[in-house]
Protein backbone atom coordinates (compact mmCIF):
# COMPACT_ATOMS: atom_id res chain seq x y z
CA UNK A 1 0.00 0.00 0.00
CA UNK A 2 1.04 3.64 -0.64
CA UNK A 3 2.33 5.01 2.82
CA UNK A 4 -0.13 7.28 4.65
CA UNK A 5 2.81 9.66 5.30
CA UNK A 6 6.19 10.35 3.78
CA UNK A 7 8.97 11.14 6.17
CA UNK A 8 8.96 14.81 7.28
CA UNK A 9 10.90 17.13 5.71
CA UNK A 10 11.34 18.77 9.11
CA UNK A 11 13.30 15.87 10.43
CA UNK A 12 16.61 17.30 12.32
CA UNK A 13 19.55 16.16 13.02
CA UNK A 14 18.66 14.91 16.24
CA UNK A 15 16.24 12.26 15.18
CA UNK A 16 18.99 10.63 12.72
CA UNK A 17 21.54 10.76 15.35
CA UNK A 18 19.20 9.33 18.20
CA UNK A 19 19.24 6.36 16.17
CA UNK A 20 22.35 5.70 14.15
CA UNK A 21 24.58 7.01 17.28
CA UNK A 22 23.04 4.95 19.89
CA UNK A 23 21.11 2.01 17.86
CA UNK A 24 21.38 -0.42 14.78
CA UNK A 25 23.20 -2.97 14.83
CA UNK A 26 26.11 -3.99 16.74
CA UNK A 27 28.86 -6.70 15.68
CA UNK A 28 32.81 -7.15 16.79
CA UNK A 29 34.12 -5.22 13.95
CA UNK A 30 37.43 -3.78 14.48
CA UNK A 31 36.52 -0.41 15.11
CA UNK A 32 32.95 0.68 16.93
CA UNK A 33 32.73 3.14 18.57
CA UNK A 34 32.08 3.64 22.29
CA UNK A 35 29.10 4.65 24.24
CA UNK A 36 31.63 7.32 25.93
CA UNK A 37 31.87 8.42 22.56
CA UNK A 38 28.44 9.17 21.86
CA UNK A 39 27.74 10.85 24.90
CA UNK A 40 30.93 12.88 23.62
CA UNK A 41 29.33 14.00 20.64
CA UNK A 42 25.75 14.90 22.26
CA UNK A 43 27.90 16.56 25.04
CA UNK A 44 29.50 18.80 21.88
CA UNK A 45 25.71 19.47 20.97
CA UNK A 46 25.46 22.07 23.83
CA UNK A 47 25.27 20.36 26.71
CA UNK A 48 26.80 21.86 29.52
CA UNK A 49 29.60 19.78 30.86
CA UNK A 50 29.01 21.43 34.36
CA UNK A 51 25.32 19.97 34.24
CA UNK A 52 25.39 16.66 36.36
CA UNK A 53 21.36 17.59 36.19
CA UNK A 54 21.78 17.35 32.14
CA UNK A 55 23.96 14.20 32.30
CA UNK A 56 21.47 12.22 34.62
CA UNK A 57 18.69 13.28 32.15
CA UNK A 58 20.60 12.31 29.25
CA UNK A 59 19.93 8.74 31.37
CA UNK A 60 16.72 9.12 32.14
CA UNK A 61 13.47 7.64 30.81
CA UNK A 62 9.97 8.90 31.47
CA UNK A 63 7.93 5.27 31.80
CA UNK A 64 10.65 3.29 33.56
CA UNK A 65 12.49 5.91 35.93
CA UNK A 66 11.57 8.58 37.85
CA UNK A 67 9.78 11.58 36.91
CA UNK A 68 12.33 14.47 36.43
CA UNK A 69 11.54 17.91 38.18
CA UNK A 70 10.15 20.56 35.45
CA UNK A 71 12.83 23.01 35.27
CA UNK B 1 39.03 -7.99 -4.21
CA UNK B 2 42.22 -6.55 -2.23
CA UNK B 3 41.77 -3.96 0.24
CA UNK B 4 45.18 -1.76 0.17
CA UNK B 5 46.02 -1.28 3.36
CA UNK B 6 45.30 2.29 3.79
CA UNK B 7 41.53 1.48 3.73
CA UNK B 8 38.92 0.38 6.33
CA UNK B 9 35.73 -1.30 4.94
CA UNK B 10 32.98 0.77 6.69
CA UNK B 11 29.59 -1.45 7.11
CA UNK B 12 26.14 0.75 6.67
CA UNK B 13 23.74 -2.57 6.64
CA UNK B 14 23.26 -6.42 5.73
CA UNK B 15 20.43 -7.40 3.41
CA UNK B 16 19.50 -11.30 2.12
CA UNK B 17 18.95 -10.20 -1.38
CA UNK B 18 20.39 -7.64 -4.10
CA UNK B 19 19.46 -4.01 -3.96
CA UNK B 20 17.79 -3.38 -6.82
CA UNK B 21 17.56 0.06 -6.36
CA UNK B 22 20.73 1.08 -5.68
CA UNK B 23 22.91 3.36 -7.54
CA UNK B 24 26.02 3.43 -5.99
CA UNK B 25 27.33 6.10 -8.48
CA UNK B 26 24.66 8.58 -6.72
CA UNK B 27 26.43 8.57 -3.55
CA UNK B 28 30.12 9.56 -4.87
CA UNK B 29 31.51 6.91 -2.48
CA UNK B 30 31.79 3.38 -3.62
CA UNK B 31 28.90 1.44 -2.00
CA UNK B 32 29.50 -1.90 -2.75
CA UNK B 33 28.16 -5.56 -1.64
CA UNK B 34 30.63 -8.04 -0.14
CA UNK B 35 28.39 -11.62 -0.18
CA UNK B 36 28.58 -14.49 2.43
CA UNK B 37 26.69 -17.08 3.92
CA UNK B 38 23.67 -16.16 1.74
CA UNK B 39 23.83 -12.71 3.36
CA UNK B 40 25.11 -9.46 1.54
CA UNK B 41 26.62 -6.62 3.52
CA UNK B 42 26.47 -3.20 1.60
CA UNK B 43 29.56 -1.46 2.28
CA UNK B 44 32.01 1.44 1.22
CA UNK B 45 35.78 2.28 1.03
CA UNK B 46 36.86 4.45 3.90
CA UNK B 47 40.30 6.16 4.53
CA UNK B 48 42.12 5.65 7.99
CA UNK B 49 42.87 8.96 7.87
CA UNK B 50 39.59 9.73 9.13
CA UNK B 51 38.16 6.73 10.52
CA UNK B 52 41.09 4.72 12.36
CA UNK B 53 40.67 4.19 16.23
CA UNK B 54 42.64 7.42 16.70
CA UNK B 55 41.18 9.78 14.24
CA UNK B 56 37.64 8.78 14.86
CA UNK B 57 38.24 10.08 17.97
CA UNK B 58 39.13 13.14 17.04
CA UNK B 59 36.37 13.48 14.48
CA UNK B 60 34.08 12.86 17.01
CA UNK B 61 34.28 16.29 18.34
CA UNK B 62 33.65 18.09 15.36
CA UNK B 63 29.98 18.01 14.76
CA UNK B 64 30.30 19.25 11.00
CA UNK B 65 32.06 15.72 10.68
CA UNK B 66 29.57 14.33 12.48
CA UNK B 67 26.69 15.63 10.49
CA UNK B 68 28.08 14.94 7.12
CA UNK B 69 29.17 11.54 7.91
CA UNK B 70 25.76 10.34 9.69
CA UNK B 71 24.06 11.92 6.89
CA UNK B 72 25.86 9.47 4.19
CA UNK B 73 25.06 7.02 6.40
CA UNK B 74 21.46 7.25 6.96
CA UNK B 75 20.88 8.05 3.05
CA UNK B 76 22.86 4.95 1.83
CA UNK B 77 20.79 2.84 4.43
CA UNK B 78 17.48 4.46 3.44
CA UNK B 79 18.02 4.22 -0.08
CA UNK B 80 18.40 0.31 0.22
CA UNK B 81 15.55 0.09 2.65
CA UNK B 82 13.28 1.60 -0.55
CA UNK B 83 12.99 -2.41 -1.91
CA UNK B 84 14.60 -4.83 0.53
CA UNK B 85 14.69 -5.49 4.39
CA UNK B 86 17.75 -4.52 5.94
CA UNK B 87 19.13 -5.00 9.53
CA UNK B 88 21.15 -1.16 10.04
CA UNK B 89 24.46 -1.10 11.58
CA UNK B 90 25.35 1.30 13.92
CA UNK B 91 27.61 4.86 12.90
CA UNK B 92 30.78 3.78 12.11
CA UNK B 93 31.17 -0.08 12.42
CA UNK B 94 34.42 -1.01 10.32
CA UNK B 95 36.52 -3.39 9.85
CA UNK B 96 40.00 -3.55 9.27
CA UNK B 97 39.19 -6.08 5.41
CA UNK B 98 37.46 -8.13 3.96
CA UNK B 99 38.13 -11.26 5.90
CA UNK B 100 37.73 -9.98 9.39
CA UNK B 101 33.89 -8.60 7.79
CA UNK B 102 33.49 -12.22 6.72
CA UNK B 103 34.50 -13.60 9.47
CA UNK B 104 31.68 -11.71 11.33
CA UNK B 105 29.10 -12.99 9.24
CA UNK B 106 30.44 -16.57 9.95
CA UNK B 107 29.48 -15.99 13.84
CA UNK B 108 26.10 -13.90 13.02
CA UNK B 109 25.03 -15.13 9.87
CA UNK B 110 22.05 -16.98 11.20
CA UNK B 111 21.18 -13.80 13.79
CA UNK B 112 21.20 -11.66 10.94
CA UNK B 113 19.04 -14.27 8.35
CA UNK B 114 16.71 -14.33 11.90
CA UNK B 115 16.36 -10.62 12.24
CA UNK B 116 15.46 -10.06 8.32
CA UNK B 117 13.09 -12.35 8.68
CA UNK B 118 11.34 -10.54 11.30
CA UNK B 119 11.32 -7.39 10.04
CA UNK B 120 9.87 -8.15 6.62
CA UNK B 121 6.89 -6.42 6.23
CA UNK B 122 7.25 -4.12 9.54
CA UNK B 123 8.88 -0.39 9.68
CA UNK B 124 9.95 1.82 12.39
CA UNK B 125 8.19 4.59 13.62
CA UNK B 126 9.43 7.09 16.60
CA UNK B 127 7.01 9.70 18.48
CA UNK B 128 8.83 11.52 20.64
CA UNK B 129 6.81 13.67 22.97
CA UNK B 130 6.93 17.09 24.23
CA UNK B 131 5.40 19.12 27.16
CA UNK B 132 5.17 23.00 27.34
CA UNK B 133 5.36 23.03 31.13
CA UNK B 134 3.61 26.79 31.35
CA UNK B 135 0.56 25.62 29.85
CA UNK B 136 0.43 22.38 31.55
CA UNK B 137 0.47 24.57 34.65
CA UNK B 138 -2.32 26.94 33.27
CA UNK B 139 -4.35 23.90 32.74
CA UNK B 140 -4.22 22.08 35.95
CA UNK B 141 -4.50 25.56 38.55
CA UNK B 142 -7.54 25.56 36.34
CA UNK B 143 -9.26 22.75 37.27
CA UNK B 144 -7.05 20.47 39.72
CA UNK B 145 -9.13 20.23 43.18
CA UNK B 146 -6.22 20.86 45.62
CA UNK B 147 -4.73 23.91 43.93
CA UNK B 148 -8.29 25.48 43.50
CA UNK B 149 -8.51 25.46 46.95
CA UNK B 150 -5.17 26.13 48.30
CA UNK B 151 -5.61 29.68 45.55
CA UNK B 152 -8.96 30.62 47.48
CA UNK B 153 -7.10 30.25 50.69
CA UNK B 154 -4.31 32.39 49.25
CA UNK B 155 -6.85 34.92 48.17
CA UNK B 156 -8.36 35.12 51.72
CA UNK B 157 -5.55 35.09 53.60
CA UNK B 158 -3.27 37.91 55.10
CA UNK B 159 -0.01 38.88 53.35
CA UNK B 160 1.96 36.17 55.91
CA UNK B 161 -0.50 33.47 55.42
CA UNK B 162 -0.47 33.77 52.06
CA UNK B 163 3.60 33.27 51.50
CA UNK B 164 3.18 29.92 53.13
CA UNK B 165 0.46 29.19 50.87
CA UNK B 166 1.90 30.01 47.84
CA UNK B 167 4.95 28.19 48.69
CA UNK B 168 2.50 25.13 49.21
CA UNK B 169 0.87 25.72 46.04
CA UNK B 170 4.47 25.89 44.15
CA UNK B 171 4.79 22.33 46.15
CA UNK B 172 1.76 21.21 44.86
CA UNK B 173 1.56 22.29 41.36
CA UNK B 174 4.96 20.62 40.54
CA UNK B 175 3.67 17.24 42.05
CA UNK B 176 0.37 17.29 39.48
CA UNK B 177 2.81 18.37 36.83
CA UNK B 178 5.00 15.19 37.21
CA UNK B 179 1.77 13.11 37.83
CA UNK B 180 -0.10 14.34 34.68
CA UNK B 181 3.53 13.69 32.44
CA UNK B 182 3.16 10.44 33.61
CA UNK B 183 -0.28 9.92 33.06
CA UNK B 184 -0.24 11.49 29.61
CA UNK B 185 2.67 9.87 28.76
CA UNK B 186 1.96 6.70 29.58
CA UNK B 187 -1.23 6.61 28.05
CA UNK B 188 -0.14 7.94 24.85
CA UNK B 189 2.82 5.25 24.62
CA UNK B 190 -0.30 2.80 25.43
CA UNK B 191 -2.38 3.85 22.93
CA UNK B 192 0.32 3.44 20.10
CA UNK B 193 1.44 -0.09 21.85
CA UNK B 194 -1.42 -1.23 20.44
CA UNK B 195 -1.16 -0.44 16.82
CA UNK B 196 2.23 -2.09 16.88
CA UNK B 197 4.26 -5.39 17.22
CA UNK B 198 7.01 -4.44 19.50
CA UNK B 199 8.01 -0.69 21.08
CA UNK B 200 11.04 0.78 22.56
CA UNK B 201 11.41 3.47 24.99
CA UNK B 202 14.91 5.31 24.98
CA UNK B 203 16.59 7.86 27.01
CA UNK B 204 14.87 11.76 27.17
CA UNK B 205 17.30 14.01 25.99
CA UNK B 206 17.72 17.74 27.01
CA UNK B 207 17.01 20.96 25.65
CA UNK B 208 20.52 21.69 24.57
CA UNK B 209 20.31 18.92 22.13
CA UNK B 210 16.81 18.85 21.07
CA UNK B 211 16.79 22.96 20.80
CA UNK B 212 13.26 22.59 21.64
CA UNK B 213 11.54 25.17 23.50
CA UNK B 214 9.51 22.47 25.35
CA UNK B 215 10.59 19.65 27.42
CA UNK B 216 10.91 15.89 26.26
CA UNK B 217 8.73 13.81 27.80
CA UNK B 218 8.77 10.23 25.89
CA UNK B 219 10.56 9.33 23.39
CA UNK B 220 9.73 6.29 22.00
CA UNK B 221 10.44 3.54 18.62
CA UNK B 222 7.54 1.08 17.38
CA UNK B 223 7.83 -1.49 14.66
CA UNK B 224 4.34 -1.47 12.70
CA UNK B 225 3.06 -3.57 10.33
CA UNK B 226 4.03 -1.52 6.74
CA UNK B 227 0.31 -2.16 5.79
CA UNK B 228 -0.99 -0.65 9.06
CA UNK B 229 0.54 2.62 9.36
CA UNK B 230 -2.45 4.43 8.74
CA UNK B 231 -4.00 2.93 11.82
CA UNK B 232 -1.14 4.07 13.86
CA UNK B 233 -0.30 7.49 12.39
CA UNK B 234 -4.28 8.01 13.07
CA UNK B 235 -3.88 7.06 16.51
CA UNK B 236 -1.09 9.82 16.71
CA UNK B 237 -3.23 12.54 15.22
CA UNK B 238 -5.81 11.50 17.80
CA UNK B 239 -3.33 11.96 20.26
CA UNK B 240 -2.45 15.53 19.21
CA UNK B 241 -5.89 16.68 19.03
CA UNK B 242 -6.17 15.36 22.41
CA UNK B 243 -3.23 16.59 24.21
CA UNK B 244 -2.77 20.25 21.96
CA UNK B 245 -4.92 22.15 24.37
CA UNK B 246 -2.62 20.71 27.62
CA UNK B 247 0.37 22.02 25.98
CA UNK B 248 1.56 18.71 24.56
CA UNK B 249 3.20 17.95 21.14
CA UNK B 250 3.98 15.51 19.10
CA UNK B 251 6.96 14.34 16.96
CA UNK B 252 5.70 11.35 14.68
CA UNK B 253 8.67 10.57 12.14
CA UNK B 254 9.60 7.20 10.01
CA UNK B 255 9.79 5.15 8.69
CA UNK B 256 13.43 4.73 9.65
CA UNK B 257 15.56 2.00 9.07
CA UNK B 258 14.96 -0.60 12.21
CA UNK B 259 17.74 0.79 14.16
CA UNK B 260 15.62 0.32 17.59
CA UNK B 261 14.63 -3.27 16.96
CA UNK B 262 17.96 -5.16 16.04
CA UNK B 263 19.58 -5.16 19.37
CA UNK B 264 20.88 -7.92 20.78
CA UNK B 265 17.48 -9.75 22.47
CA UNK B 266 15.56 -8.52 19.96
Amino acid sequence: MDNVITKSKDVTLLEVLDRVLDKGAVVSGDIVISVADVDLIYLGLKVLVSSVETMERLRGAPIEGPMQEPT
Amino acid sequence: MEVTIKDLIYLYCVTNSLPHHLHTKDFGIGVYFIYHKGLYAVVSKVTESEFNEENLKNNLTNLEWIKTKVGIHERIIEEVMRDICVVPFKFATLFNNEDNLKAMFEEHAEELKTKLKHLEGKEEWGVKIYCDIEKLKENLIQEDEALLKISKEISASSPGKAFFSKKKKEELLNIAVNKKINEYGQYSFDRLREQSLKTRINKLLPKEVTERENDMILNSAFLVYKDKISDFISVVDILKAQYKGRGLFFDCTGPWPPYNFVTTGD
